[in-house]
């Protein structure tokens, strides 16, 4: 029994880190994955970022994640802690799907709505602002939930590099025990429920109506 | 005053150029009525889309003095405001410390027009003639010298569409000029000093219905 209680308490010990993946990588996965979208539809670098947005989906994270961590001090001389490189990695990697999500948003809004904000004289940025991604968030909002679900389920990735996730200290239980069932299902307890809890949160916001 | 000059307006389809517009030339008075008839696919809506520069011309000049507004024919009201929220965000926007004088002026609008219950409503819950109200609403509050009126009938009942009419004749009379682009010549008549026949993206009649009866016969012809 207090065998189980101490497996708890450490693999739990996990989710901070856990936690801090995941805020970071929405974070720079919504803002750069908006940032990509808009700067595509408006047609601004749009080949590039087609681009970029081909290979991220067309690589394994795996491979993202190993390549910013072990090959950024060779290519540019930063060494980058386990968190950081795995920040950028994820977020990276969400900004990809987060903009196809969104230009998918953006396109099936009527074109009327950017010609009404045009004949109204309304300024680029508060259209955007005000007018366009409001429309596009409440549509796109599932579908954003169901990212963030996806990303908290490949933060375990960072248990390849080293990373003292969830994932990883189940796998540290597992290697000193010898025995893996407990552990692993304990680590899939933890993200089950944080599962739950985002998908709680998810449907708290969509009934909240705040975008009319 | 708008002039249009030598228009000339063609779509690139997949493989074929297809003209819509051909050599339109126009001249609309200040505070005038002027309908644009013809049947669907006949390139109304494209002229006026061209007017309010949603669309690029391939040659010609189109030139007016003042502020041009649409008003669509779907209203493309913003659904995530409310009514006096779509009325007053624009006016706002240029002018941030008369934020209070504009929702003053939305509602004495919405006064006028018989809907002022709706102020706090959001679009999806109005009719389609309560919807038309508020896209004039919101073209009036920017103040515009032209409004261009895309089929402002469509999908009204006859009693919605007699109100239109009074409506965007006392919107008239303030001063602004309409161009009402319609397949419904009969209410074109009733508001317009002059109609316009296009068919095939040219003007094939143009006559003030007022001062030459004989030639309506010759008007509904066309149809």
């Amino acid at each position: 029994m207090d065998d189980i209680f101490s497996n708890l308490l450490f693999i739990g010990s996990g989710i901070l880190v856990t936690l801090k993946l995941l805020g970071g990588g929405i974070l720079v996965g919504i803002s750069l994955g908006g940032a990509l979208s808009i700067l595509r539809y408006s047609g601004i670098c749009k080949p590039l970022i087609n681009g970029l947005v081909s290979v991220i989906r067309g690589t394994p994270l795996i491979l993202q994640v190993s390549l910013i961590y072990f090959s950024m001090p060779c290519v540019i001389g930063i060494k980058l802690d386990i968190i950081s490189a795995g920040i950028i990695a994820f977020g990276l990697n969400s900004s990809a799907y987060v903009s196809e999500i969104l230009r998918a948003g953006i396109e099936s809004l009527p074109r009327g709505q950017f010609e009404a904000a045009k004949t109204l004289a309304i300024p680029n940025y508060f259209m955007w602002k005000d007018i366009i991604l409001p429309q596009v968030i409440r549509n796109v909002f599932p579908a954003m939930v169901n990212e963030i679900v996806s990303l908290l389920k490949e933060t375990a990735i960072i248990s390849t590099i080293g990373g003292l996730d969830i994932m990883r200290a189940s796998q540290m239980v597992a290697a000193q025990q010898y025995e893996y069932f407990m552990p692993l299902c304990i680590a899939g307890g933890y993200y089950y429920s944080l599962v739950l809890f985002i998908e709680y949160i998810g449907r708290k916001i969509e009934k909240l109506k705040i975008y009319a | 005053m708008l002039k249009i000059h030598n228009v000339y307006k063609s779509f690139n389809n997949t493989k074929v150029q297809e003209k819509v517009l051909e050599n339109i030339n126009l001249e609309i008075e200040t505070a005038s009525v002027l309908g644009l008839a013809g049947p669907s696919g006949s390139g109304k809506s494209t002229l006026l889309r061209c007017i309010q520069k949603l669309e690029n011309i391939d040659s010609g000049s189109i030139v007016c003095d003042g502020r041009v507004c649409f008003m669509f024919q779907d209203f493309q009201l913003f659904p995530h405001m409310t009514v006096e929220q779509n009325l007053t965000y624009a006016p706002s926007l240029k002018n941030k410390d008369k934020k209070e004088d504009y929702k003053e002026q939305a509602k004495s609008m919405l006064q006028t027009l018989g809907i002022e219950s709706k102020a706090n409503e959001y679009p999806r819950t109005l009719s389609g003639g309560e919807k038309q109200r508020v896209a004039l609403a919101r073209s009036l509050m920017i103040s515009p010298d032209i409004l261009l009126c895309d089929e402002p009938t469509s999908g009204l009942d006859i009693a919605s569409s007699e109100d239109v009419v009074s409506l965007l004749k006392s919107v008239n009379k303030l001063g602004v000029t309409l161009i009402i682009a319609s397949h419904d010549l009969d209410f074109l008549l009733k508001i317009s000093d002059r109609i316009v026949l296009l068919k095939n993206g040219s003007i094939v009649m143009d006559i003030a219905p007022r001062e030459h009866t004989d030639s309506l016969d010759k008007l509904k012809g066309y149809y």
